[in-house]
């Protein structure tokens, strides 16, 4: 769907993006992330064609990304903005013309949105007149209206309340089973484990990670296991003897407690399960992976020993 | 190019919406008319007697003026020939306030000249050149045509009267037809600083509420610039429109109500303001080559908002913020203000080579050529119209590659302050 190859571009001497490579296949939400100044930004403006790359090339379906294949993108931009003066079907009208769309067309798809978000009241207001989190809203539908093969949004959730950030995402999942190809660069992790298939990180100008959500965690995991459990600490320790480690624990009430475990010597997950049986009695055991947050926060520092958490958010 | 329509077609409908257009649409030709009107009301009041003497060698007026009920003016006729000098210091012509010749070519070349003492008002200067010119037009239109004199008043051509201060004639004084072309200029380049501004204000505002790169996500930065340039251009020419046809209302309702023709009994007291205000309309509709003034205007008027747009735009395009850029307006208002006084310096000084320079350069053409258009170029010398013209037109081609080079390269570029540093970095990028 999307080929980035040896993307290079240089602001003066500094680098923006260094050889950066990514392949977006059709039908699947890719996460772009990355601390605050890596380049999302700058991938992103030269993907919509804002920027020209120094070197390296697009190729959108096959072809050469060109100015005809904008028609076919979406964009969503981190510094949302809209005229503040014009109304929401304005907007609507004038960014369906510049993406190509007929004024019929752009009257069905006003329609159908605003009927979506239930805001059929505001297609006369102005921008001016609705709080910042309803024209975020507008000027998503801006992005969408034409039905974009290519969805690209920079920073989809800052800005929204809970309820809002739901309802995109609720979108970006309706959209992925209507066969669109979704980029998103976001620093909001917990929607990126929720809705990402792929992720590619960006730091420092450079990709240093790109897979599968799952097989990038599966790759960090470090052999630890949670168990929950009903019982007394003592009898839980007891009962590991040598064969594991206990790393942390949670206390969830008196007699009740979340411990984190590591093997021993060729002991598997079953083999815990065995030992604690009778000892404590067990409420669930996983295996604890990584988060998306630590593997990103891993990557970022470079500090490969930072015991991961499991954050519930 | 489509996309620049749709940008242009936007800024529009934004303009034409906005309170400030429909205030300037009265306000502006509010102000003309009440000038005029003052002008014509109060100024007028002069009463010195004027002793004009009609220097005809060859008999061409035999001895005939329409100068009508008005007394102010005192028209001689002599069939010799006088010298400039001789007028300037013969006790005999003392008696005379200005001198007007009459050569034999007139009725060919239309070219007169007067010779004054002191220098004559306005209304003077309308009536002597109104009174000479209607007794030509009588005479050219019974030597030379059937038609009778009213239709020949249709298609004449009119008569270039310039007047010299008879103790210093080389002094080429300003000609009236000259100051109706500084005025055309004066409305080109005020239409071109107010929508200059507009432009300005608009690129920075789109900036500033960011909408800007869902823009560039779908058009071309150079194509965003014309279409703005364009859309402001559209608004611009909407609002001259509304002038002219308001001022023109005004002036002739003035003329039906306030200054009614001296013919009417009623009014037979104020006649000299009236007759002097009429004559003015006549001068302003009827005797300047309307048709190839108002189309010479309308392509200097786009060719030159085209050119300083360009550097509005791009001056827009460079800011960090709205309030940013303050210090790259002033040169630019300075320019504006010298391209009007060298359309002054024109009026004065036509023949001298620095106006021809402000003629062909393309910062003061579109007020200078407005200023020679109605002076009335030289026969033979239209050439020099079309090179300014082209000159313009490539200025402008290349003033508008310069800032869009810009517009590319600050537009995404916030929050700042803008350097000439960094603007001739911007100008380096490819």
């Amino acid at each position: 769907m999307l080929e980035i190859q040896q993307i290079t571009k240089r602001f003066q001497r500094k680098a923006a993006l260094d050889e950066v490579s990514l392949s977006l296949k059709a039908g699947e939400v890719f996460g772009l992330l990355g601390p605050n100044g890596a380049g999302k930004t700058t991938l992103i403006r030269i993907i919509n064609r804002i920027l020209e790359a120094d070197a390296g090339t697009i190729r959108f379906k096959g072809d050469l990304l060109q100015q005809k294949h904008l028609a076919h993108i979406g964009y969503l931009p981190e510094e949302r903005g809209l005229y503040k003066n014009m109304t929401v079907e304005a907007h609507a009208y004038f960014l369906g013309a510049l993406r190509g769309m007929s004024k019929t067309d752009v009257k069905q798809a006003v329609n159908y949105w605003l009927d979506r978000f239930d805001i059929q009241s505001w297609r006369k207001k102005r921008i001016e007149e609705l709080s910042k989190g309803m024209a975020q809203k507008v000027q998503f539908i801006c992005a969408v209206l034409h039905e974009p093969e290519l969805l690209i949004l920079d920073e989809p959730f800052s800005g929204f309340d809970p309820v809002n950030v739901e309802l995109i995402k609720q979108e970006i999942i309706e959209m992925k089973a209507k066969g669109k190809t979704i980029l998103i660069s976001t620093h909001n992790m917990q929607s990126v484990e929720e809705i990402c298939d792929r992720v590619a990180l960006i730091h420092q100008s450079k990709k240093i990670m790109e897979g599968r959500v799952s097989e990038l965690q599966d790759a960090a995991k470090n052999g630890e296991y949670a168990v929950k459990f009903r019982g007394t600490m003592i009898g839980f320790v007891n009962a590991l003897w040598t064969g594991f480690e206990l790393i942390d624990k949670e206390i969830l009430g008196d007699d009740r407690f979340i411990a984190r475990v590591k093997m021993r010597g060729d002991n598997q997950f079953e083999d815990l399960l065995q030992v604690l049986l009778g000892q404590v009695k067990i409420e669930a055991a996983w295996e604890v992976l990584p988060s998306m947050q630590e593997l990103f926060i891993n990557a970022v520092s470079g500090d490969k020993n930072v015991v991961p958490i499991q954050t519930n958010y | 190019m489509k996309n620049s329509w749709i940008i242009a077609v936007r800024e529009l409908r934004e303009r034409i919406g906005s309170r400030s257009f429909v205030i300037m649409a009265f306000v502006g030709p509010l102000l003309v008319l009440s000038l005029t009107y003052l002008l014509f009301a109060f100024g007028g009041k002069e009463q010195q007697n004027w002793n004009v003497l009609i220097s005809d060698a060859r008999g061409i007026m035999e001895n005939k003026i329409m100068a009508g009920e008005d007394k102010s003016l005192q028209y001689s006729f002599i069939s010799d020939y006088i010298e400039i000098e001789d007028f300037a210091q013969n006790p005999s012509y003392q008696k005379y306030d200005a001198l007007v010749e009459v050569n034999e070519k007139v009725l060919t070349n239309k070219i007169s000249f007067v010779f004054y003492r002191e220098k004559p008002s306005l209304k003077t200067s309308i009536n002597i050149r109104y009174h000479v010119e209607r007794r030509l037009e009588e005479l050219v239109a019974a030597k030379f045509t059937d038609l009778s004199v009213s239709d020949f008043r249709k298609i004449k051509q009119p008569l270039l009267m310039s007047f010299k201060n008879v103790y210093d004639p080389k002094d080429e004084s300003s000609d009236l037809g000259g100051w109706v072309g500084l005025f055309f200029g004066a409305v080109i380049f005020v239409f071109i600083f107010l929508f200059g501004m507009t432009i300005l204000r608009s690129v920075s505002r789109e900036k500033s509420n960011r909408i800007v790169e869902i823009l560039l996500a779908t058009v071309h930065p150079r194509s965003l610039m014309l279409g703005k340039i364009i859309g402001v251009g559209m608004s611009a020419f909407i609002q001259f429109l509304l002038w002219f046809i308001l001022i023109s209302l005004g002036l002739y309702f003035m003329r039906e109500t306030l200054f009614v023709d001296i013919y009417d009994a009623s009014n037979v007291a104020d006649g000299g303001s009236s007759q002097a205000y009429n004559q003015f309309v006549e001068l302003v509709f009827e005797r300047i080559q309307f048709s190839s003034m108002i189309s010479y205007f309308l392509v200097f008027f786009a060719l030159g908002y085209l050119f300083y747009g360009a550097f509005f735009a791009a001056l827009g395009a460079v800011t960090g913020s709205e309030s940013d850029g303050q210090q790259f307006l002033l040169p630019l208002i300075a320019l504006l203000l010298f391209a009007m006084y060298s359309g002054f310096f024109v009026l004065n000084n036509p023949e001298s080579s620095l106006s021809t320079f402000y003629h062909y350069f393309p910062f003061t053409s579109p007020v200078v050529v407005m200023v020679k258009l109605a002076m009335g170029y030289p026969e033979g010398d239209g050439y020099q119209l079309i090179i300014s013209i082209l000159i313009l037109i490539m200025s402008a081609l290349a003033v508008l590659a310069i800032a869009g080079k810009l517009y590319k390269n600050g537009l995404l570029q916030y929050g700042h302050t803008v350097r000439l540093k960094q603007i001739i970095q911007w100008l380096k990028i490819k």
